[in-house]
C-alpha cells in the first residue's frame, strides 16, 4: 500500500484555450486512506483522477506514489486501478476475461489467473456471473465486474471515477456498502471522486473538496460540515447547503458586532469589522416562531414538506433563507413568520468568500 | 364510406370488384377470339390469294389472268369440301363469287396496291353475319401488279370450354357475393367465404385463360386445314407442282413446307429441333406427301392466359382490400399509418421490383431458353445452358481468376486500417492526406483504369522506367498472363483503400476511449490494446469492410474492360467479363443469364455467410452499446 502526494500539480490542455483545469494543487493521501474528491462538474476532478492514472500528463508538478515519482510513468508502471463512471468493461469479452485481463496483459501465470479471478469474483458476489458479456448484466452486476476487475490486480491505489452515478438509488447506496467493506479488507489506499456531497460524507475518511481546478478544503467530514473553509464549500456541502447571506458588518462598543442585513441585522461574535461579510447558517439552525417586532418577520416563499422535516424557504429582504423545521408546519406561501438565527451555530465569511475567524 | 351499417361503402365497393373481376376475364377471351378471327381472316385472305395467283392461268397475251377460269376458280372456291373460310374475290372492284355482291371500293384496292394490310370493314362476301372479315391483295402472275383482292371471313366456333366459362362466371359471382355478406364484421367469419371465392375466381381464371388457349389452338388449327385443302386442290390441278412441294410454300404463307408423310389430315403438334410446331399432312399425289409446319398461336397465347388469371383475381384481392378497409375504417389512426407507410414504401418497392427483380426473373426466363437478339426462334432448352457452362473451361477459368482476384479485399482491407490507424488526427496535414487516400473512390474507374494503363505501359511506362533507374529489367504488365491478373488488384487495392479508409476511421470513432484507457491503466500495452481491445471492437467494420468489398470485387468489369480485356489468354477473364462476353459479344444471352444467375448463387452464398457473421457480432456491438448506456 502506499500513500498519493500532488505537489503544484497544474493541467492545462493545449486545444480549446480554456483556462488551467487544475490549477497548483497539492494534496496528501496518506497510506490506506479513504479520500473522497468532491466537486461540482467541471472542477476538474476526473482530470486530477486521470492525472494520478498516467492517462493524463499534467503540465507541471509531481506526483508520487508512495516513495516513488510517478509523473513520467506510464499507466501500467504506476500500479493503481481505475474504476469508470460507465464500467466501461470489454464489451466482447466474458465477466472472466474482464476481470483477467489485466493479469494476462502483465503476463501472469494462468493458474494464477484463474485462482484470482475466481476468488475476486466470489468476493463480489458475481462468481455465477463469469461466462457472461457486460451486455448481459444489469448496472449493479456491470459495476461489481468494474471493481473485480480493480481489485483482482491488487493494486496500491484505487481511484474511483463517480462509479455510482449511473446506478439507481437503492443500488448506490448497496454498493457503496460494498466499496466501502473492501476499503476495511484491503487497507488500500482508495481515491473516490463524486459530486453527490453526500456519498463524499458518509464515505470518506477525509473529503477533499475541488472547485475551479483548485482544492477549497480537505478534513474530515464534520470540518467539512462544521467549518467549510468557503462560502462555496459552505453553500456546496449539505442539503439544501449553508444558508449565505450577503450584509455589512459593523462594530459595536459592547464589544461585539453587528451585521446589517439590508432593514435586517444579525447579532455576532466579532468586533473591528467594517465592510461587506457573508454570514452563513445552517437550515437546521434557523428557528421559526410567532412573528414578533423584535426578530423582525420574514414572508414565506415556499415549502418543501419532506416528511420528518420540512424545508422552508423563506425572503429574507432580497436575499433566500431556507429553514429545516421538524414536521410538517402549517406554513402556506405568503405567511409572516418570526425568524431567530443560532447565534452560536454563526459563520462568517469575508468579502471575498474566505472564511472569518 | 358511410357510416350505418358499418362497412357499406366497402361493401359495395368490394360488390363491384367482384362484379367486374367476373365479368373481365370473359372480355379477355372475347377480345382474344377477336384478334384471333381477324388474323385467321388476313391469313386466309392471303392464302387464297396466293392460291387463285398459282392456279388461274395466264389471259392471252400479258400479265392479267384469264378472266373466265379466274371466274371459275373462284366460284369454286364456295363449293370446296373442307374450306373454312368464306371468301369473296374481286376483279378491280367486281365480285366474282357472289356477283350481287356489292364492289369493292375503288380506293380500297388504290389502298392495297400500297400496303398489304388495308383494314377493311368490307361487307362484301357474306359478311354480313358476325365474323371477322380481311383483304389481302390479288397480285397479277408476274406478282407485279394488283389486279384484285380476296376477301376472307373467319369463324372460329366457340369452343367448349365456353359453356364451362359461363358457369365458371355464374358460380364466381355466388362465392363473390357469399364473400362480401360478412364484410365489416368479425375477420374469422369472412376467412372460410372468402377461401371458397378465391378459389372460384382462380378456377375462372383458368377456364378463361384456357379457353383463350383454346381459341388460339383452333385459329392454327383452321388455318393448317384451310391451307391443307388449298394446297392439295392446286396440286391437283397442276401436275407439276406434285414434285415441287416448294413452289406451293406462297399459299402457306409465313409457314414451312417441307416433304413430309402421310401423318394425317388432322393437324398435330410437336417439337421440330427443339421449337415447338403446328403441322399438317397435304397429300400431292399418291405417295407423296408435304407437311406444313407453322408456329402454334397457343404458345404465344401465355400472355392472354395470365391476363385472364389475373384479372379474375382482381375480384379476391379487391375483396381482401375492402375486407381491411372496413376493418381499417374503425381505426383511423392505424389506417392512415398503413396508407403512410405503403406511399413511402412504394417508390423503393416499385423500384426494386422493377428494376431487381423483374430483370433477375427475366434472367432466370433467358438462362433456360436459346435466346439471342438476332435469331428469332427462342426455344426452351432447359439446363442446358448451365451444363454447357459447367463444361465450358473458359467458365471455370474465369470463375478462378475471380476468386483470386477477389484476394485483394483482404490486403486492401488491411492496408485500410493500418492507413486509418495512422491518420487518425485532426491536423490540417493529416487531413490532406486523407484526402489524397479518399481521391481515387471519387474518380470515374474508367478515368482510374486509363491512368493506370499509362503507368503499365511497358515501355516509356511509368512503373517500367522507374525499374529501370533501379536496373530492373522491364516487365509487360498487362501483357503477361503472370504479372496480368496481379497488376489489376494493384489497381483495385490503390483504388479501394482510400475508402475502406474511411469506414475505418469511422469505426474507430465509434469505439470509447475508456475502453482504451481502462486497458491502459490495466497495463496492456499500444499492441495488447489493438489486438485485444480495438481489433475485436471494431470486427463488424471489419466484416462490413469485407463483405462489400468482396461483393463488390465478384463483379469486377470495367478494369478487366479497359486494361486486359480479359486477357492474355484469358489471363484476367473473369465472371462479369465472361458474362459480358457471352451475351454482347457471342449474343448467347441464355448462356450470360445462366451464369449471371451462377454468380448471383455464389455471391448469395458469400454475402450469407458475412452476414451470419455480421449478425453474431451485432450481438457482440449491442452489448458495446448497453455498457456504454
Amino acid at each position: 500500500m502506499a500513500s498519493v502526494t500532488l505537489r503544484r500539480l497544474s493541467k492545462t490542455y493545449a486545444e480549446g484555450g480554456a483556462g488551467p483545469v487544475l490549477r497548483d494543487l497539492s494534496l496528501d493521501v496518506r497510506d490506506g486512506e479513504f479520500l473522497a474528491l468532491l466537486g461540482p462538474s467541471g472542477s476538474g476532478k476526473t482530470t486530477l483522477l486521470k492525472c494520478i492514472a498516467g492517462l493524463e500528463e499534467p503540465s507541471a508538478g509531481e506526483i508520487l506514489i508512495g516513495e516513488r515519482n510517478v509523473t513520467q510513468l506510464a499507466p501500467a508502471a504506476r500500479d493503481v486501478a481505475l474504476v469508470f463512471q460507465h464500467y466501461a468493461l470489454y464489451p466482447h469479452l466474458t465477466v472472466r476475461a474482464n476481470i483477467a485481463f489485466g493479469l494476462e496483459v502483465r503476463r501472469v501465470p494462468a493458474a494464477e489467473v484463474t485462482r484470482r479471478v475466481q476468488e475476486t469474483a466470489t468476493r463480489l458476489g458475481i462468481a455465477t456471473l463469469l461466462d457472461r458479456r457486460p451486455g448481459e448484466l444489469s448496472g449493479g452486476e456491470r459495476q461489481r465486474v468494474a471493481l473485480g476487475r480493480a481489485v483482482v490486480r491488487e493494486p496500491q491505489v484505487f481511484l474511483f471515477d463517480e462509479p455510482l452515478s449511473s446506478l439507481d438509488p437503492p443500488l448506490r447506496s448497496e454498493l457503496r456498502g460494498e466499496v466501502l467493506a473492501l476499503h476495511a479488507t484491503l487497507g488500500a489506499t482508495m481515491i473516490y471522486v463524486t459530486q453527490d456531497q453526500r456519498e463524499a460524507m458518509t464515505m470518506g475518511q477525509r473529503i477533499a473538496v475541488l472547485h475551479q481546478g483548485q482544492l477549497r478544503q480537505v478534513g474530515t467530514p464534520a470540518e467539512v460540515y462544521e467549518r467549510p473553509a468557503d462560502v462555496f464549500v459552505a453553500r456546496f456541502v449539505g442539503n439544501p447547503g449553508m444558508n449565505v447571506l450577503k450584509g455589512r458588518g459593523r462594530g459595536t462598543e459592547e464589544g461585539s458586532g453587528m451585521v446589517d442585513l439590508g432593514g435586517w441585522s444579525v447579532a455576532v461574535a466579532l468586533e473591528h469589522y467594517e465592510g461587506e461579510i457573508h454570514v452563513g447558517v445552517r437550515p437546521e439552525h434557523v428557528t421559526l416562531g410567532a412573528a414578533n417586532p423584535e426578530t423582525g418577520s420574514l414572508e414565506v416563499r415556499a415549502v418543501e414538506p419532506l416528511g420528518p422535516e420540512t424545508l422552508v424557504y423563506l425572503d429574507a429582504r432580497g436575499q433566500t433563507l431556507v429553514a429545516r423545521v421538524h414536521g410538517i408546519p402549517n406554513l402556506r406561501r405568503g405567511d409572516r413568520v418570526g425568524v431567530t438565527l443560532d447565534r452560536s451555530r454563526l459563520h462568517l465569511f469575508d468579502a471575498a468568500g474566505e472564511r472569518l475567524g | 364510406m358511410s357510416a350505418t351499417p358499418r362497412g357499406t361503402g366497402w361493401r359495395v365497393g368490394a360488390l363491384a370488384a367482384v362484379g367486374v373481376a367476373a365479368l373481365l376475364p370473359v372480355g379477355v377471351t372475347r377480345w382474344a377470339r377477336l384478334r384471333s378471327e381477324r388474323a385467321l381472316a388476313a391469313r386466309s385472305a392471303a392464302s387464297t390469294a396466293a392460291y387463285l395467283e398459282l392456279v388461274t392461268p395466264a389471259g392471252p397475251g400479258g400479265a392479267g389472268y384469264d378472266l373466265a377460269r379466274l371466274l371459275i376458280r373462284s366460284r369454286a372456291l364456295d363449293e370446296l369440301p373442307g374450306l373454312h373460310a368464306r371468301v369473296e374475290v374481286y376483279h378491280g372492284t367486281a365480285p366474282l363469287v357472289h356477283a350481287t355482291a356489292p364492289g369493292l371500293a375503288p380506293e380500297t384496292l388504290d389502298a392495297l396496291r400500297r400496303r398489304a394490310d388495308v383494314p377493311w370493314a368490307g361487307a362484301g362476301a357474306g359478311a354480313a353475319r358476325g365474323g371477322r372479315v380481311a383483304l389481302a391483295p390479288l397480285f397479277d402472275r408476274q406478282g407485279w401488279d394488283v389486279v384484285g383482292a380476296v376477301a376472307a371471313r373467319a369463324d372460329v366456333p366457340d369452343a367448349l370450354l365456353a359453356a364451362w366459362l359461363a358457369v365458371a362466371v355464374v358460380f364466381t359471382l355466388v362465392a363473390g357475393v357469399l364473400a362480401v355478406r360478412p364484410l365489416g364484421g368479425r375477420p374469422d367469419a369472412l376467412r372460410p367465404a372468402f377461401r371458397r371465392y378465391a378459389a372460384a375466381a382462380g378456377l375462372l381464371g383458368f377456364v378463361a385463360g384456357a379457353d383463350v388457349r383454346a381459341i388460339a389452338r383452333d385459329t392454327t388449327d383452321l388455318w393448317l386445314a384451310d391451307a391443307r385443302v388449298l394446297m392439295q386442290d392446286a396440286a391437283a390441278r397442276l401436275p407439276e407442282l406434285r414434285s415441287a412441294p416448294a413452289s406451293l410454300a406462297p399459299i402457306a404463307r409465313d409457314a414451312e413446307v417441307v416433304v413430309g408423310d402421310s401423318a394425317g389430315a388432322r393437324a398435330r403438334r410437336r417439337d421440330v429441333a427443339g421449337v415447338p410446331r403446328a403441322s399438317v399432312a397435304v397429300r400431292l399425289a399418291p405417295g407423296r406427301w408435304a407437311e406444313v409446319r407453322t408456329a402454334p398461336d397457343e404458345a404465344r397465347a401465355w400472355g392472354w392466359f395470365a391476363a385472364a388469371f389475373g384479372l379474375a383475381l382482381l375480384g379476391p384481392v379487391g375483396v381482401a382490400a375492402a375486407a381491411w378497409g372496413a376493418r381499417a375504417a374503425t381505426r383511423p389512426r392505424y389506417l392512415r399509418e398503413t396508407t403512410a407507410a405503403w406511399g413511402f414504401l412504394a417508390p423503393s418497392a416499385l423500384h426494386l421490383a422493377v428494376f431487381s427483380l423483374v430483370p433477375i426473373l427475366f434472367a432466370c426466363y433467358l438462362s433456360v431458353h436459346r435466346w439471342s437478339l438476332i435469331e428469332p426462334v427462342r426455344p426452351f432448352v432447359g439446363l442446358d445452358n448451365y451444363a454447357r457452362l459447367l463444361r465450358d473451361p473458359l467458365v471455370w477459368a474465369a470463375l478462378r481468376n475471380t476468386v483470386l482476384y477477389v484476394l485483394y479485399v483482404p490486403v486492401s482491407a488491411a492496408l485500410a486500417l493500418a492507413v486509418a490507424l495512422a491518420l487518425r488526427g485532426r491536423s490540417r496535414g493529416v487531413r490532406a492526406l486523407r484526402t489524397a487516400f479518399f481521391l481515387p473512390s471519387v474518380a470515374s474507374a474508367v478515368a482510374v483504369a486509363l491512368v493506370w494503363q499509362w503507368i503499365y505501359r511497358p515501355e516509356g511506362g511509368l512503373l517500367n522506367s522507374l525499374l529501370a533507374r533501379a536496373h530492373v529489367s522491364p516487365v509487360d504488365w498487362l501483357g503477361d498472363a503472370k504479372a496480368a491478373l496481379v497488376a489489376l488488384m494493384i489497381v483495385s487495392v490503390w483504388a479501394h483503400v482510400g475508402y475502406q479508409m474511411t469506414v475505418f476511421l469511422v469505426g474507430l470513432e465509434g469505439i470509447p476511449q475508456a475502453y482504451l484507457d481502462a486497458a491502459r491503466v490495466d497495463g496492456a500495452g499500444a499492441w495488447q490494446r489493438f489486438w485485444r481491445i480495438t481489433f475485436p471492437l471494431l470486427r463488424p467494420v471489419t466484416l462490413w469492410v469485407l463483405a462489400t468489398g468482396i461483393v463488390g470485387a465478384f463483379q469486377v468489369f470495367t478494369y478487366v474492360y479497359v486494361l486486359t480485356g480479359g486477357g492474355p489468354l484469358h489471363a484476367t477473364d473473369v465472371a462479369v467479363y465472361r458474362i459480358y462476353q457471352t451475351g454482347w459479344e457471342f449474343a448467347q444471352f441464355g448462356s450470360a443469364s445462366a451464369l449471371a444467375l451462377l454468380v448471383l448463387v455464389l455471391l448469395g452464398g458469400v454475402g450469407w455467410v458475412q452476414f451470419r457473421l455480421l449478425a453474431r457480432r451485432a450481438g457482440g456491438a449491442g452489448a458495446a452499446g448497453g455498457a456504454r448506456a
